[in-house]
């Protein structure tokens, strides 16, 4: 066991062998806004399990007194080495006694990696107990909570939970104490001695939350434009494929709290609080993040607030169209859009919505450093359609373009506004620079995704082996049509044959011979 | 299987709960631990215990960590000592137990550690109030060096006998001689916790761990050296330690409520015949 750094407290049970540095719940804009919001000006801040290395950096630079709380004993030096300031207590979360409770205490990691090997692993009420008690009167506790039913489960064909990973020795799932809703969450809270400020559902994944959405907000009607970036899976913006369509019904009904892959819950221990204005919602998108209230959306840090344009997904609207066959709404949107990028309108389908009447983006799009042919930038959102289109495996009523490229053309076509393979190059190249891939890679395929495939492998098959039909058919006709022909030269063959032979015709070639060689003669004296 | 199956004869032991005879132990289909330990049941190069065998551990603790770092495949049945006390429910005990036993750390066959005896003999000595029993094991037992430190304080020095094998009598009668010691005498004391201390608690001894814990020579960096077991253990170590705590610790590392039935041990171990579809 190598020396620890002064500022490591083993506190007992401590995990020697194990790290959990690399695959905390991946904590990015949003998460560090709304701590940022919260963090004490002067006050002790305390992180509760492992957190992202981004996050314990910005909680570090900015709060004058941080303690972290690590199972893992090579995580604890780590953090200890590359923060000299920071008090790192290693072990488990129900055996850390200190003398002083916190101003802010964070759990964005759950609870579950709380406890280490060395102790049967507590109910989550007896966690929460023994977290709470370490918050200060007037403190905050910031804690997240993964919804055993959040929408992200159903697209999962492996659920990491049951794979019987190292981490799993006693797998969650058998706890009764872990709360069944958010309304549970809220009451172990208050039993616990909190009073709960706000309760946020985050999104898209409860491994990856990029959006965190008040109950407030999502008890009134979500426009459709804010499910945008709520339904994606994984990458930054949505995918269209199945956790786009649940979580679009989930929201539709009214479900997106309930359904919420996980919630976080600010809550604060009765006291002298300060005051502090949490926001109604924060949506990340990219690098940016917005703030959410029910009409508006801003861009942070000091944008201006802007309404939440109304309308249909542009997207969604010709995945509807292609489902049906629909050529012609299809074209006719593709026209207007093609007149709206004429005027300058710059942003992807999954990204704009259509009221009727006008396009709006609905999340700006910052303008690029040189301004590209209308044509092109149409070009790219069109590429980026049939990209999606495919690897979705929507259906569509195109038959022969199949790679994405034709159908790019085609669609372009459509809008009136033909294109080459030059201009499509440049599209491509445009969509590279500005760094959304369209496609974001998916490491596992849901079981879903699996199965569609396999169907229209099946429908490609089907119409393969049709048309191999068809051309064996056409082969066979066209042998036997061969074989008559050759057995007709054959004939004719033998017909010039016979008429060699006859009398007549020897007789004839006799009299023209002398008059060829007197030909050849003459040929040969005049060189 | 593996031969550490065989020592202090464990494998016997198991086998007359079992029902089975006491000439030749049988086979153990998989790995039994056979010793205290707070890594995983095993030592950290564990590489001879085959995946896909079971490892028969002693306590849940052990498989919780085992998994963590790696291991399946543990089966939690409590430690052989738990179906001796089953077995010999009655064996040495006697109206009045006096004095301490006490078993400094110990080296193995492959390992010897590094220690002053003399100076933890002069005190065990101020220590201990009563008459003291030393036991050492046979490799220090046979060094009359080590022995002469003990003697020389007036102490008793005894010895349980090599751990033995499947083929030999040697390990045969070690845990019925060290139940008999034990319930001998009102105290047990060591430098370091360990399986004999366990022992002795779960059938009524007082404890005590003081002393140069001594090291091995190559004491491997998994356990995380005394300090760790200090801070799992803080109750547990001191020359008076409650009782009651000891024998709840004892309970559980020792695993006596994951004791299997006489069946369920046939089978797991392979010694029940069992037709092939």
């Amino acid at each position: 066991m190598n020396e620890a750094p002064q500022n490591v407290r083993l506190i007992g049970g401590e995990m020697l062998l194990w790290s959990d540095a690399d695959d905390p719940v991946d904590w990015r804009g949003a998460g560090l806004e709304l701590v940022r919001r919260l963090l004490p000006a002067e006050g002790r801040v305390l992180l509760v399990g492992p957190h992202p290395q981004a996050l314990v950096d910005a909680v570090a630079a900015r709060a004058a007194s941080v303690a972290v709380l690590v199972r893992s004993y090579p995580d604890a030096c780590a953090l200890g080495e590359r923060h000299p300031a920071l008090t790192v207590h290693c072990g488990r979360l129900r055996a850390l006694t200190v003398e002083e409770p916190y101003d802010l205490v964070l759990a964005l990691d759950g609870l579950q990696r709380t406890s280490s090997a060395e102790e049967p692993a507590p109910a989550w009420r007896a966690s929460l107990d023994a977290l709470a008690a370490l918050v200060a009167p007037g403190g905050r506790l910031v804690l997240a909570v993964a919804n055993d039913l959040g929408i992200d489960r159903f697209v999962e064909a492996r659920p990491p939970d049951r794979e019987g990973g190292d981490g799993q020795w006693e797998p969650h799932g058998f706890d009764p104490s872990h709360p069944r809703g958010s309304g549970p969450l809220d009451r172990a809270l208050k039993a616990s001695g909190l009073a709960v400020d706000r309760c946020y559902a985050a999104y898209p994944g409860r491994r990856a939350p990029r959006a965190l959405l008040g109950r407030e907000l999502l008890e009134r009607n979500l426009p459709e434009a804010l499910t945008v970036p709520l339904s994606a899976r994984g990458g930054d913006t949505m995918r269209v494929a199945d956790p786009l369509r649940l979580s679009r019904l989930a929201f539709r009904h009214g479900l997106g709290e309930q359904l919420a892959p996980a919630w976080v819950a600010v809550a604060t221990r009765p006291g002298d609080a300060g005051d502090v204005e949490l926001p109604p919602g924060l949506i990340e998108v990219g690098r940016a993040v917005h703030e959410i209230t029910p009409e508006a959306i801003r861009r942070l840090p000091g944008g201006a607030a802007r309404p939440i344009p109304r309308g249909r997904v542009v997207e969604e609207l010709l995945v509807e169209a292609c489902a049906r066959e629909d050529v012609r709404a299809v074209r006719e949107l593709l026209a207007k859009l093609a007149d709206w990028v004429t005027d300058g309108g710059d942003a992807t389908v999954d990204n704009l919505v259509w009221d009727g009447e006008h396009f709006a983006a609905v999340i700006p799009v910052p303008a690029p450093a040189t301004t590209p042919v209308a044509r092109v930038v149409l070009c790219r959102i069109l590429w980026r359609f049939a990209v999606r289109l495919l690897a979705a495996g929507h259906h569509h009523p195109w038959p022969w373009p199949l790679a994405a490229d034709q159908l790019t053309l085609t669609l372009c076509g459509m809008a009136g506004k033909p294109c080459d393979q030059a201009d499509l190059d440049l599209a491509r190249k445009l969509d590279a620079e500005l760094g959304q891939p369209a496609e974001v890679p998916d490491a596992s395929p849901t079981y879903r995704d699996l199965l569609g495939a396999r169907d229209r492998l099946a429908e490609q098959l089907t119409a393969a082996l049709a048309r191999v039909a068809r051309l064996e058919t056409k082969l066979t006709y066209r042998e036997r049509e061969l074989v008559r022909a050759r057995a007709k030269v054959r004939r004719s063959q033998r017909k010039v044959a016979a008429y060699r032979r006859t009398l007549g015709y020897r007789l004839s070639r006799r009299l023209v011979q002398p008059r060829k060689v007197a030909r050849r003669v003459k040929r040969m004296l005049s060189r | 299987m593996d031969k550490s199956n065989h020592w202090y004869g464990h494998s016997r032991i198991l086998g007359r709960y079992c029902g089975l005879a006491d000439d030749t132990p049988k086979r153990i289909q998989g790995f039994l631990q056979h010793g205290w330990n707070y890594l995983h049941g095993f030592p950290p190069d564990d590489h001879w215990c085959s995946p896909g065998y079971p490892r028969f551990v002693w306590s849940d603790v052990l498989r919780r960590r085992g998994w963590s770092m790696g291991r399946r495949g543990h089966y939690v049945i409590g430690a052989p000592w738990v179906y001796l006390l089953q077995l010999e429910p009655d064996l040495g005990r006697v109206p009045e137990r006096k004095g301490t036993i006490w078993y400094p750390f110990h080296g193995w066959e492959k390992s010897s550690v590094r220690g002053d005896h003399a100076r933890l003999a002069a005190e065990i000595r101020e220590v201990e109030t009563g008459p003291v029993t030393v036991c050492l094991y046979w490799l220090e037992f046979a060094n009359p060096a080590i022995r002469q430190a003990y003697e020389s304080m007036g102490f008793r020095v005894v010895c349980h006998g090599e751990r033995g094998s499947r083929w030999d009598r040697k390990g045969r009668g070690f845990l019925r001689r060290q139940l008999i010691e034990l319930r001998r005498h009102r105290r047990v004391a060591s430098n370091r916790l360990g399986s004999a201390l366990f022992y002795g608690v779960s059938v009524g001894c007082d404890v005590a761990v003081y002393g140069d814990p001594m090291q091995y020579e190559d004491e491997r960096p998994e356990y995380g050296g005394t300090a760790r077991r200090r801070r799992l253990w803080p109750e547990l170590h001191g020359v008076h330690v409650d009782r009651a705590l000891a024998a709840e610790t004892a309970r559980s590392e020792l695993g006596f409520d994951h004791q299997a039935t006489p069946e369920e041990l046939r089978r797991m171990f392979g010694w029940k015949r069992v037709r092939s579809a």
